[in-house]
């Protein structure tokens, strides 16, 4: 379990006063679940993700995981960055071995296991392709298993299929649930699609325009497994959709008045 | 018509020299003085310089004291640079320093070089070192700055402590650049090399230069220059192909060497 609480964040700018990025958050977020976090660009929702990753120290409050605050990264805790963030020297194998060699597993199997887990990503055959080889789509494959390869107990997702064109994403989100649904790992999914929030969680939670602040939290309730075809047809999901959206709509108006 | 092309762009370096040289033997032969010989007087006196037990020794010292004076400069600049790259407390300590010693030639330090250590080795390798080190730094700080965050956080997520980051991330990701300015760093340890050789004459291959000079035989000393800038381009060669072979991950897929490798 993530426990938030009243976390804010504050960051100093160059000359302008100091900016609020996150304003009293609490949040909790339960073992095994997939929960979005959705807001318009600016609204700290990835600060708020790098927080729970131990990359950024809140100003106030403090972030918990398992009862004991986060006090820096490591390795319960995988985050997947939409500029995927590999390491262009290393082979996608390489890439894929990195964590597992670095917990101390041995070559052979780290090597095996991460064999399995490029297959899994759908990317077998490019085990010795370097990342400048790959495209966006792929090279976001390599970053995911690359992650689950040193088994966090929970995936940090940073907006992971932002970069990606739309019919990659949808390959990628349909993947990724695939996954997801096989072994229910926790995952924090940050995104400003209101699509991929509600098609992929449990929990959507909706933040307002800078400072951010949690407008609304609402549960996802739609079967799994998911299926595309069948869910864009379900009005329950046109309406989590057109609701939501109606909610972001509100919050980012401001911004937008002469 | 593939083979022609490779072949083509084999011979290009060749051609280049050969044309080159046919310019100085056709200028040598209009302007007919004393201190232009022709290219082939020239190249005609190498062997010798080359034969002569004296010449060779002074010719591998100088080899010498660059290789000592590079590997030490690129030894202690490569991580300078690197922390330098990652630390705002480093860089700016010691930015300024690098910011005043910059413009300054290092040759140019050699009369107060050699007032305190004398004309010897230790007097001639700090001044290549010197002279290699700034290229370096430069190039590894800027490598070490530009080094994505994320990058680095993807590693501390997998366990790698600060000192580990910097090893197995920040290292591998600047390398290209550190390379390319160890590669200007090796052209500046031969020119460093010559001029401090010049200033403090007693062996090396400067020494043989400038002595030549001195005496007025003057195909010894296009001779010189000859075997100097073919030493030049060898070891930028060999350079060139280790360089490309550590960093193969970041080339982009084509590319005009700029080398003879």
């Amino acid at each position: 379990m993530i426990e938030i609480d009243r976390v804010s964040q504050v960051f100093r700018t160059s000359g302008r006063q100091d900016h609020l990025a996150l304003s009293e958050i609490s949040l909790t977020i339960e073992d095994g679940a997939f929960v979005s976090i959705l807001g318009p660009s600016g609204c700290g929702k990835s600060t708020l993700l790098y927080i729970v990753g131990g990359f950024v120290n809140p100003t106030q409050g403090v972030a918990k995981m398992k009862g004991k605050a986060i006090a820096g990264p490591g390795p319960d805790r995988g985050p997947v960055f939409q500029e995927f963030a590999l390491f262009p020297w290393k082979s996608v194998l390489g890439n894929v071995m990195y964590g597992p060699r670095q917990q101390g597993m041995k070559h052979a199997e780290a090597e095996a296991q991460s064999r399995r887990l490029i297959e899994m990503v759908g990317l077998k055959g490019f085990e010795h392709f370097y990342p400048k080889e790959l495209s966006g789509g792929m090279k976001q494959r390599v970053a995911l298993a690359r992650t689950l390869a040193y088994h966090p107990a929970v995936l940090l997702m940073d907006e992971p299929f932002g970069a990606l064109d739309a019919h990659t994403r949808t390959r990628l989100q349909n993947d990724l649930l695939n996954i997801w649904e096989r072994d229910r790992k926790t995952v924090l999914f940050v995104t400003h699609s209101v699509d991929e929030a509600v098609f992929l969680s449990d929990k959507v939670v909706v933040m307002t325009r800078s400072p951010g602040r949690i407008k609304a939290i609402v549960d996802i309730n739609l079967p799994r497994p998911r299926r595309r075809a069948e869910l864009l047809l379900d009005p329950r999901y046109q309406k989590y959709v057109v609701d939501i959206e109606r909610m972001i709509d509100d919050t980012s108006e401001d911004g937008l008045r002469p | 018509m593939m083979l022609v092309r490779t072949l083509g762009a084999r011979l290009a370096p060749l051609l280049a020299c050969l044309g080159l040289l046919g310019i100085w033997q056709a200028a040598a032969l209009v302007l007919n003085t004393d201190s232009f010989p022709p290219a082939m007087e020239a190249i005609r006196a190498i062997p010798s310089i080359l034969g002569d037990k004296e010449s060779l020794i002074n010719i591998l010292a100088s080899l010498r004291r660059m290789a000592v004076g590079f590997s030490l400069a690129v030894a202690v600049s490569i991580p300078l640079g690197l922390m330098m790259g990652r630390s705002r407390a480093v860089a700016s300590f010691f930015n300024p320093l690098l910011m005043v010693t910059y413009p300054v030639p290092k040759a140019a330090l050699m009369p107060i070089i050699m007032l305190w250590l004398g004309v010897g080795e230790i007097a001639k390798i700090l001044v290549i070192f010197l002279g290699v080190s700034l290229p370096v730094i430069y190039h590894s700080f800027q490598g070490a700055k530009a080094v994505e965050e994320k990058m680095l956080w993807s590693g501390a997520a997998m366990g790698l402590s600060a000192a580990q980051r910097m090893i197995r991330i920040v290292l591998p990701a600047a390398l290209p650049e550190i390379l390319t300015g160890c590669r200007t760093g090796l052209v500046l340890a031969l020119i460093t090399m010559v001029t401090s050789e010049m200033i403090a004459r007693q062996s090396g291959a400067g020494n043989i230069l400038f002595n030549a000079l001195d005496m007025g035989q003057y195909d010894t000393v296009y001779a010189m220059i000859i075997i100097i800038g073919a030493m030049g381009i060898g070891l930028d060669a060999m350079f060139e192909k280790l360089r490309s072979r550590l960093v193969r991950w970041s080339e982009p897929g084509f590319e005009i060497p700029l080398s003879f490798a």
